[in-house]
């Protein structure tokens, strides 16, 4: 493994994790704006997830089925996301088409958001809402996003509220992009197997007349709710609980501790969670997971269970929290935690795509390049003693919860 | 380059094969069990799926914890399914823990405790399951394609019914599991890093002495219904459409591949292309080849809002059979290319790999390497595949919609 970074004039950084090994390379756009920075949300709410799609609608030189064309002409595995605080596009294709993929995914990032166009995707949006409004899901960590993060910017739903984007103008558009879509705001990651000269060559060559602009993020102070509410919906045969309390951010160093806390608490195997509701069925699911975020963190803990027991596996949870606060981790179940961390980033660095989020978030939030080797380092040497102090540093107990399900049946 | 390929049949009818990969340092493990759901008993449907919980609630000298305790500790991310033919059981670890494992695994399929009091919470996840398809409609559409599709009960799903479940004892799951955990005809695939002399001896030594009946073959009856719709006040309409394809056995199979491409390999495909892309009808709509030993068909599903559905249903079906009017020469290089590159990208996971060995060795007796594949791709001509769909016309469709509306289905060719 070989890391390598530059800058182009313009602000642009680009970074490479190079294993001459692989079969493949992956290659990423990393946008740093998601839909904290959408404001007025009222007005723009889910602009950030519409924009993704609309660089998938053609550039001055290109039509949309250019675009889909050339990935599929490069046999490329290619998609977006976008997050709360990220967009991201990426593509992993055989090493030839590295100067072909570079040359797409550079043109792609300087849209011509026709507006025609604009019109067609919108009803692509409205129909992506509506396959997740059949996701209870999805609908309960959107909702509870809300009700935990109030009137901070990360309570803004990824996707929008369907009036907000049948209204969203093709200017909003526009302008936001104007705002957002800086190079010093993007980073480009490449891993697998890179040639690193010719991924420089063209980047300059791609994205060296893209206009530097200055580009800020509001991170306002946090307060979060810790309310419990509950959404009935009678269609639902199961009920769906969720939890949200405060965790460590991506820029703390204590995220590992917090990883192993998580580990021990919810992973879906062989947890406290599982141990508590699964094998004795009193939830189907449960899980804690743990989520680093900008300035910022949660736990989430999900439990999908039958409505007559959900008060009961609720409790539960909050018993063994309690309980884990009190007299925190046992040697055993932390060595275990840490080794089924290891062994999961160890099979996922494997994938030069399984790598190329890693390498890029590294640097999004911390500028930083940390080797999967000294990752896996820092988490085996995280101890029993670590994870007990945080978990009495951050209250598990201390949550926001929402339950969507259709309620207790008289 | 060649892939390191390996055979090894044990005397009770197990095979092991394996891909040694030197340039990672994991190694997953799949045994497949010819004990899938479509070898439930009718009146048992969902004891496969009970079962893969049961069995690893105890085995050998260990108890449900300690035997979880020790996956954990090897850093073992294991995952059971139940699948039409097989019972699935893999593990992926680290390369230098793969012996512990194996040893574990030999205890769960040949000592497994199966006692009385692990019975009933493994039967009520499978309940609390079978409910929870219920409020998710995508993956209900999924399973109930394959059923309506599939000569029952070969597509039945493998949570089985509600009424099947309730009926399961822990006596009754006891008989149908000593009756189908069978080494004869299992398969165990493992690729990644690990010395085969070693792994070769760890699978003798732990799966040579396990015994078992050789599975009675599965007695296939005719599909009923060929259309369906299932009303429910979701938000979308789930739209699911079945036809029958080459299976990987067959001359045809390739060509059927590519056929499946042309439609839906990338968002260049003809229907991402003309139900999203140009009409923005859907956000999801996908075409998936999926095959079963002597059946195989390609699933189209689309998801849109009720308003909509008709259209979407109109349009899908123009696409399927606008195939017989050609395709480009074009479209076809573009669909090898993707399909050759999923392949090279896919030999970069181990657990794909274990995975593909064993299905490879189920559906072909053999082991395929990259560069026969690869060259069966190749020679695939637009001929092969105007061929392919006069042998697999788009005819005598499948079709499941789930919505508050039925749609009109007398378009269906």
């Amino acid at each position: 493994m070989e890391f390598k970074q530059a800058s182009l004039k313009n602000g642009l950084t680009i970074v490479a994790e190079i294993n001459q090994s692989a079969a493949s390379l992956a290659m990423g756009f990393f946008v740093r704006t998601g839909s904290r920075d959408e404001e007025p949300v009222e007005k723009i709410g889910g602009v950030s997830h519409f924009l993704e799609h609309m660089l998938f609608k053609g550039t001055e030189k290109r039509s949309p089925f250019d675009i889909n064309r050339e990935f599929d002409q490069m046999g490329a595995a290619y998609n977006a996301f976008t997050s709360e605080e990220n967009t991201v596009f990426y593509a992993a294709v055989l090493p030839e088409f590295q100067t072909q993929l570079l040359d797409l995914l550079g043109d792609m990032m300087r849209p011509a958001l026709r507006k025609e166009d604009f019109e067609t995707e919108k009803q692509v949006i409205l129909e992506e809402i509506a396959l997740y409004q059949d996701r209870p899901q999805h609908r309960l960590a959107e909702k509870l996003m809300e009700l935990h993060f109030g009137n901070h910017p990360l309570s803004h739903s990824v996707l929008g509220k369907p009036e907000t984007i049948q209204s969203l103008t093709h200017e909003d558009m526009l302008t936001y992009f104007k705002q957002r879509y800086s190079p010093s705001n993007i980073t480009l990651a490449a891993t697998g197997k890179v040639d690193w000269n010719a991924l420089i060559d063209k980047a300059d060559q791609t994205c060296s007349q893209w206009e530097d602009y200055p580009v800020s993020r509001k991170t306002p102070p946090l307060n979060p709710s810790c309310k419990k509410e509950s959404i009935l919906d009678e269609k639902l045969l199961r009920e769906h609980i969720g939890m949200i309390s405060p965790a460590p951010s991506a820029q703390d160093e204590s995220r590992y501790a917090a990883a192993v806390m998580s580990t021990i608490i919810g992973d879906v195997t062989g947890s406290r969670l599982y141990y508590a509701l699964i094998e004795p069925a009193i939830a189907e699911e449960a899980s804690c997971v743990f989520e680093p975020m900008d300035g910022t963190g949660i736990f989430y803990t999900f439990i999908c269970t039958t409505p007559d027991k959900a008060d009961k596996a609720l409790q539960i949870a909050q018993d063994e929290y309690a309980n884990f606060i009190k007299n925190g981790p046992t040697e055993q179940e932390t060595l275990a935690a840490k080794n089924k961390i290891a062994s999961a980033a160890t099979l996922k660095g494997e994938l030069p795509m399984g790598r190329l989020t890693a390498l890029g978030f590294d640097w999004i939030y911390r500028k930083e390049y940390k080797p999967l080797a000294d990752e896996i380092e820092r988490i085996l040497a995280i101890t029993p003693e670590q994870v007990h102090e945080l978990a009495r540093q951050y209250d598990l107990n201390n949550a926001s919860i929402l339950t969507l399900g259709p309620g207790k049946q008289e | 380059m060649a892939e390191k390929f390996f055979t090894h049949r044990l005397d009770n009818g197990l095979t092991l094969v394996a891909q040694q990969i030197d340039t990672v340092s994991s190694a997953t493990m799949t045994i497949a069990i010819p004990a899938g759901a479509s070898r439930d008993p009718t009146d048992k449907a969902g004891a496969a799926a009970v079962g893969s919980y049961w069995l690893f609630r105890g085995a050998g000298k260990r108890n449900s914890r300690e035997l979880n305790d020790a996956l954990d500790s090897l850093g073992c991310q294991h995952h059971e399914s139940v699948q039409s033919e097989h019972l699935l059981l893999s593990a992926a670890q680290l390369g230098k823990n793969l012996s512990s494992v194996v040893e574990i695994y030999g205890d769960i399929v040949k000592q497994p405790h199966l006692s009385d009091g692990t019975f009933n919470p493994c039967k009520e996840l499978v309940l609390q399951a079978l409910d929870g398809l219920e409020d998710q409609p995508m993956e209900k559409c999924n399973a109930m394609i394959r059923e309506m599709f599939y000569p029952p009960p070969l597509g039945r799903n493998p949570l089985g019914q509600k009424e099947t479940v309730k009926k399961l004892t822990p006596q009754l799951l006891r008989e149908h599991l000593q009756n189908h955990l069978s080494p004869d005809g299992t398969i165990i695939a493992a690729a990644g890093k690990f010395d085969w002399d070693e792994l070769r001896e760890g699978i003798e030594a732990n799966f040579g002495n396990w015994q078992g009946i050789a599975p009675r073959t599965v007695e296939i009856d005719k599909p009923k219904d060929k259309t369906m719709h299932v009303e429910k006040q979701t938000a979308q309409v789930q739209i699911a459409l079945a036809w029958p394809a080459a299976t990987i056995r067959d001359k045809y199979y390739y060509a059927g591949r590519i056929v499946q491409m042309i439609l839906s390999g990338g968002m260049g495909s003809r229907l991402f292309v003309e139900v999203r892309e140009k009409r923005g009808l859907v956000y999801a709509i996908v075409a998936r080849y999926h095959s079963l030993k002597d059946y195989a068909g390609i699933f189209v599903y689309a998801g849109t809002t009720p308003q909509r559905a008709q259209e979407t249903l109109t349009v899908t079906i123009d696409v399927l059979q606008n195939l017989q009017k050609g395709i480009e020469q074009d479209a076809l290089s573009r669909a090898k290319t993707q399909l050759k590159s999923a392949l090279i990208m896919q030999g970069e996971s181990t657990s794909a790999r274990a995975d593909a060995l064993a299905g490879d060795f189920y559906h072909l007796g053999k082991l395929r390497s990259l560069e026969e594949i690869s060259a069966a791709i190749e020679a695939v001509s637009i001929n092969d595949v105007m061929e392919y769909l006069q042998v697999y016309p788009v005819k005598n469709l499948t079709m499941l919609t789930i919505g508050p509306e039925k749609l009109d289905s007398t378009i269906l060719p």
